[in-house]
């Protein structure tokens, strides 16, 4: 008898150990798990802030500071001098309203014509569709410069050398910078949202135009948030199509004065041997330039980066939601 | 009979709203893409000469192609250096790519605050921006140069192991900074997939890495095809690339229209052949 309940209150102690012991366990396993998914998360965050880190700090720094080897990363005084030479240097307002002009103009037209595209792809079955389908992916694969020589000899013949119409009227015509990309994104919307809505407005009495523009493209902004982020920022970005067809100094926007800042800045047909040959001759320039430049860049990204903390919040909301599931 | 009348024109009403909205963009692609490629055709088999009534074309046949192969020493090595950097580095990108969604997916604290920072590549890392960024050697992280991480590593691997496995870090920065719309895509993907998928996998008792075989990875097989695509137009196409600006020279340097639009032609249809070759890898996976 005695033996026995010995026996079963020691296996009964163990056990409510084993189980203390696996809880714990199973505590820290989490918090383990926790720790490191956050340092992953912080440590790949750094990579992505690093350079812009740099850049600003850099772009404080006067040559007194460059020189200064006490200084790693926060200069003495916040210098703007640089910001000064820089401001200048790339023309700012001037440049500044042209990018402006051509990235939002660009960028609202795009939504309106993608969208557009988009629905009639998502929603209706006529003859012909998957062939005008299949040459929406095809212009997505032809470079830019494959068609620059015809297109540009196009606009000129028109007159429209140095105007806006190069950028704007082909975004029109859901052209333009990714055009394709785009209208597919709104393929994609469209294609999730249920046909309730737009049998309801049709037995309403609203004709396809009117559903379209009073039920359906309301209902796109999320797809519309996305589109137009990255069409202001790649058009804002992009120096290739101004480069084409804005020529005079009085039209160039911010990204092509940014590029002729410091002389030859945009080496061309280079192979990565000699980008890095020359990555090196750039590091050892005068230690000032460079800090101009650092400032000349943040100048640049400003205005993108502040619309971009301004529509974050949404514009990751619109990723979450890419499409309304069910009914 | 009547109303077969009415179903038949009901069916042509449908199409013609369709066209109506689809015209739009099938009178840009006219004029914006099929007259564009075959101008540039055409160009591409003739010898420009500008005079003073605008251009002069003779027609010479494939003799602009022909110039690419034999006399241009910068096109084939520009062309095989393209090729190589868009193979190594388009599946890195969508392996980190992946890899970044599914840690952003997760509910935790702060997510949107480490979306916003996975984001934000896409807005800095293109054009102008990048250029200048490349040039000055900030998307190299200096860890290896600082430090004397550098020697110290140097005593350990020999040297030829050593410098390109620092230039792999390297390019994995550039990496990071190119997948920000990748990362975009698969997230939305990842959103698509429905929980009970998971819960059912949890209690079977699968672990996180089967159910990320089984389930994650299937159905985010769409994504990927798109994120392929993607990756490999964008590795084509972008600021730094050394055929674009070989071209861009050849058009806007020496004014040679003719033999820029023969490079433009040769370097799509490169694009073209693998874009083909994706799609016949990914047919047998996508048909399910």
């Amino acid at each position: 008898m005695k033996l026995n309940t010995e026996r079963l209150t020691r296996t009964v102690v163990q056990k409510v150990d084993k189980q203390k012991v696996a809880t714990y366990a199973r505590k820290t396993k989490k918090i383990a798990t926790y720790i490191s998914y956050y340092l992953l998360l912080l440590s790949l965050s750094f990579v992505f802030l690093y350079p812009l880190l740099y850049m600003i700090s850099q772009s404080l720094m006067r040559p007194q500071d460059v020189a200064d080897a006490t200084i790693q990363w926060i200069p003495k005084v916040f210098a703007l001098e640089n910001y000064a030479i820089a401001f200048g240097a790339i023309d700012y307002w001037k440049g500044l309203l042209n990018s402006i002009w051509i990235s939002f103009g660009s960028a609202i037209l795009q939504i309106l014509s993608c969208s557009f595209i988009g629905y009639g792809f998502a929603r209706y079955k006529f003859p012909g569709k998957s062939l005008w389908m299949a040459l929406l992916v095809f212009t997505f694969l032809v470079p830019p410069q494959t068609i620059v020589v015809p297109l540009y000899i196009f606009f000129s013949d028109l007159g429209w050398i140095n105007t806006l119409f190069p950028f704007i009227v082909p975004a029109l015509f859901g052209f333009g910078l990714k055009g394709a990309l785009f209208v597919l994104i709104f393929i994609q919307f469209y294609s999730g949202l249920p046909k309730v809505l737009e049998e309801a407005a049709r037995i309403d009495g609203a004709g396809a135009f009117r559903t379209y523009w009073m039920i359906m493209f309301p209902l796109a902004r999320p797809a519309m948030i996305v589109v137009f982020l990255f069409s202001v920022v790649w058009n804002w970005n992009d120096v290739f199509q101004p480069n084409m067809y804005l020529l005079l100094p009085e039209f160039f926007n911010l990204a092509q004065n940014l590029a002729t800042f410091n002389g030859n800045a945009s080496v061309q047909g280079m192979s990565q041997a000699q980008q890095t040959v020359s990555t090196q001759a750039a590091m050892s320039m005068t230690p000032t330039l460079l800090n101009q430049i650092m400032a000349a860049v943040i100048l640049m990204i400003l205005p993108i980066v502040i619309l971009y903390l301004f529509v974050q919040r949404s514009f990751v909301e619109s990723i979450e939601r890419s499409g309304i599931s069910g009914e | 009979m009547k109303g077969k009348q009415v179903r038949l024109s009901m069916k042509t009403r449908h199409n013609m709203e369709g066209y109506a909205f689809v015209s739009l963009w099938i009178i840009g692609f006219f004029f914006f893409m099929a007259i564009p490629l075959g101008r540039s055709f055409i160009y591409s088999l003739n010898e420009l000469t500008p005079t003073s009534a605008g251009l002069q074309a003779t027609f010479v046949g494939l003799m602009n192609y022909r110039e690419a192969f034999t006399t241009d020493i910068h096109f084939l090595p520009l062309l095989i250096e393209t090729l190589t950097s868009m193979l190594t580095q388009v599946p890195l990108i969508l392996i980190f790519a992946m890899f970044s969604a599914i840690l952003l997916n997760r509910e935790m604290i702060g997510r949107t605050f480490f979306r916003g920072i996975f984001f934000l590549p896409v807005i800095i890392a293109s054009g102008a921006a990048l250029r200048k960024l490349l040039e000055q050697g900030v998307t190299q992280l200096p860890i290896f140069n600082q430090y004397g991480l550098y020697n110290q590593l140097s005593n350990f691997i020999p040297e030829v192991v050593l410098e390109p496995l620092l230039e792999y870090a390297d390019a994995l920065t550039l990496v990071m900074w190119d997948s920000g719309v990748q990362i975009l895509i698969f997230l939305a993907g990842l959103q698509t997939i429905s929980p009970a998928l998971y819960e059912a996998a949890k209690i079977d008792g699968a672990t996180s890495w089967e159910t990320f075989w089984k389930i994650t990875f299937p159905l985010l097989m769409p994504m990927i095809f798109v994120n392929t695509l993607y990756s490999i137009v964008n590795s084509f196409t972008k600021p730094d690339n050394g055929v674009m600006n070989h071209l861009l020279n050849v058009v806007f340097r020496s004014n040679d229209y003719a033999y820029g639009s023969a490079i433009g032609w040769l370097y799509f249809l490169f694009i073209f052949i693998i874009i083909g070759f994706v799609f016949l890898i990914f047919r047998k996976r996508l048909s399910i």
